[in-house]
């Protein structure tokens, strides 16, 4: 049973050290006896769920920020140059590349050239578009992975693999996978946070589920205003030292109906379930509070201008959550497929780039300046990239099979690009980089072994990258 | 020692033989350990056991009880009082503790049979199907949404849900229950629940978006392949959907011909719900209306024609080749497989009236209005809409060909297999007859027929550990939805097999299962820890005491709410919308208003199942993922959960609704209020102790909220305001009511 005990499940020495650890936790403070599904765990009741986990080696990076930009950015306008489409723009794909089924059956459509200047950036010489002025510089803190691929075709799947390993709802997010290998640092906040700037993402809490791992391990999706977490704060009708008073008197009464019953933790557990919502009533709200960031660190993220005030402002969340120790942060940038450029790529990217360009160059200043970029893993991508055919003449449609996603910071080697794209940026050639295979980077920088990080469900060890997964070691420092 | 890898060098040699042989017969690719495991043997006729204490005994369950006991020298536990029995068994039939005069009635019935007229008055309650109703929805994955993107709404899903419920209700035999749920359309055509019942088939999630149709199809087949597996049969089949299971006697091939009985499957969303006069009479008033507006109708069509065709070319155009020319065929030359594909595109390139209608712009749009008022003069005429269902159904009698799919992919067609049964456990092959009408393939009347054998070793044995595990928390087999391998084994493989013997005896009745079990003394223990038994065995896995469990979130939302006085004992109809969190965004695919607050105090059962947003009271509470079948729900201690309970206005409602119940019961009298709020919620008086500590709270808290009322904020007032009564003293009695709904003793049974 070594695999689901030691390193994911501590079993508390003593009832005095169980308490200890349970004194602090955010999320979960036991689980009953179902802790490693389907009653596989001896019933050990009351440990901590989220009590901080010895990972399998020595982590990297100890957060992760992931900026997706969701609707699928096309790589070919950003950060994969193909001079080759200027060439046969206007001819339909040659029939080397054999048949593509693609979302809106565009296949047959000729090849768009891309209207943007490329240029190459830094000592790394790494190309990106005029579309990306203020990232272009950090290009020497960023390690850009071309050849990037994945299974589905559609928006809701696609959002749902890049977060769960699956097009098909019901499995774990990588966030949740995290919480459950690592625990929290921080058990006053949820360790898994979840920050949108426009509409619902797709699929919605299907992306941030805990699947079939217990509910404690669930993404919690901030709210933009306000307090942010639903239900965090009593309602107004309520003041703070009633709360107290109310909290002390079920504590008395627990304690009272508990006095013979001191074996069950459970019941200790759920005692201290509420102290830490208590105490979550002011972390919460203290940590989405700007008021103590200087002017100069809210224009850095752009927050001085419309434009890049919304998901500036959420770039600078996510620095104030990793310093909380949160573990897992995932920001989606024009939030309910934004990015989804099907009539008109110039139109659409050229306002998602502005959007995002400066509080993510700004982002990456700030961590380094603060020295979190060394143990703080940024990633930049979407659900899949775009077409080099066009669609409805000046968009482009899905691309599943070859597309970009970039990283930096916590283990990460930097200065670098990592595989490539056929001459049309169609399809992954060199090094391709399926999501499982980032998935299972990302785990390994964060000190956990995808292959070891499991869970018996339904008759089977689960792991996040399901049967595969092998870890980019050209992307690690 | 690593339990993954002591798992596989136990039965990874004889894996390794079944492996490399996957050409030859079926049964020879498993190895013996594999055949001989135990789930897949027959049912055997159980003795009951000859025990010491045969005083204890009260029936055949606990001789099977003791048994272990006294093998491991142990003794059970003695009988918990009576009213910790009637919270236990009422909280556990119907998810409701007992109302303070049902405490008296049992306390006060001194007969002898005072027990067994409790749980007869129990199990005949409509509650009791709204509660084990509810188990089944779990297994049964059931959601109101479609789950991906835009999850959009099933509108007459719930008719499934009511299904259960009643089936639970009237006792129907579990047999007829699997045959109706797999093939009620074929097996009744002509009765609308069981056609409704096919439904458990149709709670698949499903990309209503997507273009690649036999992606989605294969999708669609394979869930509802794997439910069936974890519901019917207790086993992982998903395992081989692109290889030999690694563990259990099921072969890729097996995965593929159990499917091959779903291959000609379509929802079937028109299900007309009415009896045959209501229909007939419909049919009358609708040809009537049809006579008279056949022109305006005419026009109407005509109008509508371009934007029609307009939608048809835009889905048209986005479909890959495939689809397309099964699209355009006639429909006499398309294959069966190619029948399938224009069936789920039909329902796209098809829209209905109002789609067509929303599309239409500028003077179309005007000249349609025009022609629309026109029509509308005949509105009285129209019967309107018979109500209708949804469910499952074969679109011909002609099934495509059903392939091994190599990787579990569309794309990976190997050899075609036939419908079969699983090859470990029965070597007959179906008998498949076409239905009487001629529209069915009779595919899954087989399949129902041997589910619902009692020659089928799984079916039973499956539900009967389900109905033990909701008695018990845990059942004989901890992993419900997983007999095989890598499930548990049974604690008690005898009393499992002696109750399934029972229960297909008794006409496959789960009632009369349900009084087998709560009629021992095994349920009757007290539920108190005893260190000497602890020491022999710590999980309490021989039941020498009655477990303590957390009450699942259904029954923590509907206990809160009858305690308040408020439940809505409203039975069926569509599902109900209650109050969203402060401040939360409405989920995509929408949440309605309910008309009435009472809609608020609904039973949990009855509220609406966003697939994708669930509603969230009861997520945090560990509500399943209704992505999948879940046999077991699990039970988290998490702050989120305090949270809800806490500061939830749903929640505060509660508490404000009981003080107002408490205030007029018990009036102004302090201490009165403390007994009537404890009898009301705990089902007993407050001791000394708690009373004062009660009464110093009420004291200290109406100081507290004075001083909010002194800085003009406002407060939290029973609904129920007596004259006279001093407002902070009253707030302080809603926070002392909400404190005992969020308390240990109130969610837990014991």
């Amino acid at each position: 049973m070594s695999k689901l005990t030691p390193p994911h499940f501590v079993r508390a020495a003593s009832r005095r050290a169980f308490l200890a650890n349970a004194g602090t936790g955010f999320g979960a403070l036991a689980l009953g006896s179902l802790l490693a599904g389907d009653g596989v765990a001896a019933a050990v009741k009351g440990r901590n769920a989220m009590a901080a986990k010895q990972p399998h080696y020595a982590p990297k990076a100890k957060s992760v920020i992931w900026l997706f930009m969701e609707g699928g950015p096309s790589h070919i306008d950003l950060f994969d140059p193909k001079p080759e489409l200027k060439r046969l723009s206007g001819q339909p794909l040659p029939p080397s590349f054999g048949k593509v089924i693609t979302a809106m059956g565009t296949s047959n459509n000729t090849l768009m050239p891309s209207q943007r200047t490329f240029k190459q950036f830094g000592q790394s010489g790494q190309w990106v578009s005029d579309w990306y002025p203020h990232i272009a510089q950090k290009m020497d803190d960023i390690a850009v992975l071309r050849s990037c691929q994945a299974d589905g075709l559609n928006h809701v799947g696609s959002v749902c693999q890049m977060n769960t390993g699956s097009i098909l709802a019901g499995r774990p997010s990588l966030g949740s996978w995290v919480q459950y290998g690592l625990g929290a640092a921080n058990e006053n906040l949820p360790a898994f946070v979840i920050l949108t700037d426009e509409k619902e993402v797709l699929g919605g809490p299907n992306n941030w589920s805990n699947g079939f791992l217990p509910a404690t391990y669930q993404g919690t999706l901030f709210r933009n205003e306000g307090p942010p977490i639903l239900d965090v704060l009593p309602p107004k009708t309520i003041g703070n030292d009633q709360q107290r008073g109310k909290l002390d008197l079920m504590a008395s009464l627990n304690g009272h109906f508990g006095r013979d019953k001191q074996t069950d933790l459970d019941l200790e557990s759920r005692i201290q379930s509420y102290e830490l919502a208590y105490r979550m009533q002011s972390a919460a709200p203290e940590a989405v509070d700007l008021a103590k960031e200087s002017e100069a660190t809210k224009n850095l993220y752009g927050m001085d201008e419309e434009i890049t005030e919304k998901f500036g402002r959420n770039c600078l969340l996510a620095r104030r959550l990793v310093e909380r120790g949160v573990r897992f942060i995932e920001l989606y940038c024009s939030s309910g497929s934004g990015w989804d450029a099907h009539v008109d790529m110039e139109e659409n990217h050229s306002k998602n780039c502005k959007i995002s360009d400066k509080p993510i160059a700004g982002l990456l200043a700030d961590l380094k300046a603060r020295g979190l970029l060394n143990d703080t893993l940024v990633i930049w991508g979407g659900e899949f990239g775009r077409t080099p055919f066009n669609e409805k003449g000046k968009g482009r449609d899905h691309n599943p099979w070859g597309f970009t996603t970039w990283f930096a910071g916590g283990g990460v080697k930097p200065g670098q690009t990592v595989g490539s794209t056929d001459e049309l940026g169609l399809r992954a050639v060199d090094r391709p980089a399926h999501v499982h295979d980032i998935h299972a980077t990302i785990l390994h920088l964060m000190g956990l072994n995808h292959i070891d990080l499991t869970y018996l469900h339904n008759g089977r060890f689960e792991r996040p990258t399901i049967v595969a997964g092998t870890v980019v070691n050209e992307l690690l420092a | 020692m690593n339990l993954r890898k002591l798992t596989l060098s136990l039965i990874g040699f004889g894996l390794a033989l079944a492996a490399f042989s996957a050409e030859s017969g079926e049964k020879e690719i498993f190895t013996p350990v594999q055949l001989r495991h135990w789930s897949l043997q027959k049912v055997a006729k159980r003795a009951v056991p000859l025990v010491q204490r045969k005083d204890w005994v009260a029936t055949p369950v606990d001789a099977f009880i003791l048994g272990k006991l006294e093998a491991r020298g142990l003794t059970p536990s003695k009988e918990a009082d009576r009213v910790t029995l009637l919270r236990r068994v009422s909280l556990d039939l119907t998810g409701l503790p007992p109302t303070p005069e049902e405490v008296d009635a049992f306390i006060s019935d001194q007969s002898p049979k005072a027990w067994e007229k409790l749980i007869d008055r129990l199990l005949a309650s409509p509650h009791y199907g709204e509660r084990w109703g509810r188990h089944w929805l779990d297994v049964a994955r059931f959601a109101e949404s479609q789950g991906f993107k835009a999850d959009e709404t099933r509108p007459d899903a719930w008719r499934y849900r009511d299904y259960v419920i009643d089936s639970f209700n009237a006792d129907k035999p579990y047999n007829r229950f699997i045959r109706e749920q797999i093939a009620g359309d074929e097996l009744w055509p002509n009765v609308a629940e069981a056609r409704i019942a096919t439904a458990f088939n149709r709670h698949y999630p499903d990309e209503y978006n997507a273009r690649n149709l036999m992606q989605r199809r294969q999708d669609i087949l394979n869930e509802v392949t794997n439910v069936v597996g974890s519901a019917f049969l207790g086993l992982t089949v998903e395992c081989a959907q692109c290889h030999n299971h690694k563990f259990d006697a099921i072969s890729h091939k097996d995965y593929y011909s159990l499917q091959a009985f779903f291959a000609n499957t379509a929802a079937d969303d028109r299900i007309v719900v009415a009896a045959p006069q209501q229909i007939q009479e419909h049919e009358r008033k609708l040809a009537l209306w049809e006579g008279k507006t056949r022109e305006i109708r005419e026009d109407i069509s005509a109008i509508l024609a371009p934007a029609r065709k307009k939608i048809w070319d835009d889905f048209f155009d986005k479909y890959p080749p495939e689809v397309q020319e099964a699209i355009t065929k006639p429909e006499s030359e398309r294959t069966p497989y190619e029948a399938q594909l224009y069936h789920q595109a039909k329902l796209y390139l098809e829209p209905t009236k109002d789609d067509v209608v929303k599309s239409l712009r500028g003077p179309e749009k005007q000249r349609y209005q025009a022609f629309a008022k026109k029509l509308q003069e005949f509105a009285v005429l129209h019967p309107g809409d018979l109500p209708r269902g949804s469910g499952m159904r074969d679109i011909s009698a002609q099934a495509p060909v059903t392939h091994v799919l190599a990787g579990g992919t569309y794309l990976g067609r190997q050899q075609p297999v036939q419908p079969a049964f699983l090859s470990a456990l029965a070597s007959e092959l179906p008998k498949i007859e076409p239905s009487a009408n001629g529209s069915s393939t009779g595919r899954r009347t087989a399949l129902a027929n041997w589910l619902a054998s009692p020659e089928n070793p799984l079916a039973a044995r499956v539900m009967v550990n389900r109905v033990w595990s909701h008695h018990f928390g845990q059942g004989l087999v901890a992993s419900p939805n997983d007999f095989g391998v890598m499930g548990k084994r049974p604690s008690h493989p005898e009393l499992l097999d002696w109750m399934t013997t029972e229960f297909v005896q008794n006409g496959w009745s789960i009632k009369t299962l349900h009084k087998v079990i709560l009629m021992s003394n095994t349920y009757q223990q007290a539920s108190a820890h005893r260190e000497d038994a602890a020491k022999e065995d710590s999980t309490n896995r021989l039941l020498w005491r009655f477990p303590r469990n957390r009450l699942d979130a259904e029954a923590i939302r509907d206990s809160a709410i009858h305690v308040a006085g408020v439940l809505n004992s409203k039975i069926g109809g569509p599902s109900v919308f209650p109050v969203l969190p402060e401040n939360m965004l409405t989920p995509r695919g929408g949440w309605s208003k309910s008309p009435t607050a009472e809609e608020n105090y609904r039973r949990s059962v009855y509220i609406f199942v966003r697939r994708n947003t669930p509603y969230p009271l009861l997520k945090a509470l560990d509500f399943p993922d209704t992505n999948m079948s879940c046999g077991r729900r699990d039970q988290t201690i998490t702050s989120p959960q305090a949270l809800s309970l806490l500061n939830d206005r749903a929640a505060i409602d509660w508490a404000q609704n009981f003080a107002g119940r408490v205030l007029g019961k018990a009036g102004l009298d302090s201490k009165l209020q403390v007994e009537t709020a404890y009898l009301l919620a705990y089902s007993r008086k407050p001791d000394g102790w708690e009373t004062d500590t009660v009464l110093t709270f009420l004291e200290k808290q109406s100081k507290v909220i004075q001083n909010r009322i002194a800085k003009g904020e406002s407060i939290a007032l029973p609904t129920n305001v007596p004259e006279k009564a001093e407002p902070a003293r009253l707030a302080a009695l809603v926070d002392f009511c909400h404190s005992l709904l969020n308390s240990n003793e109130f969610v837990y049974q014991q």
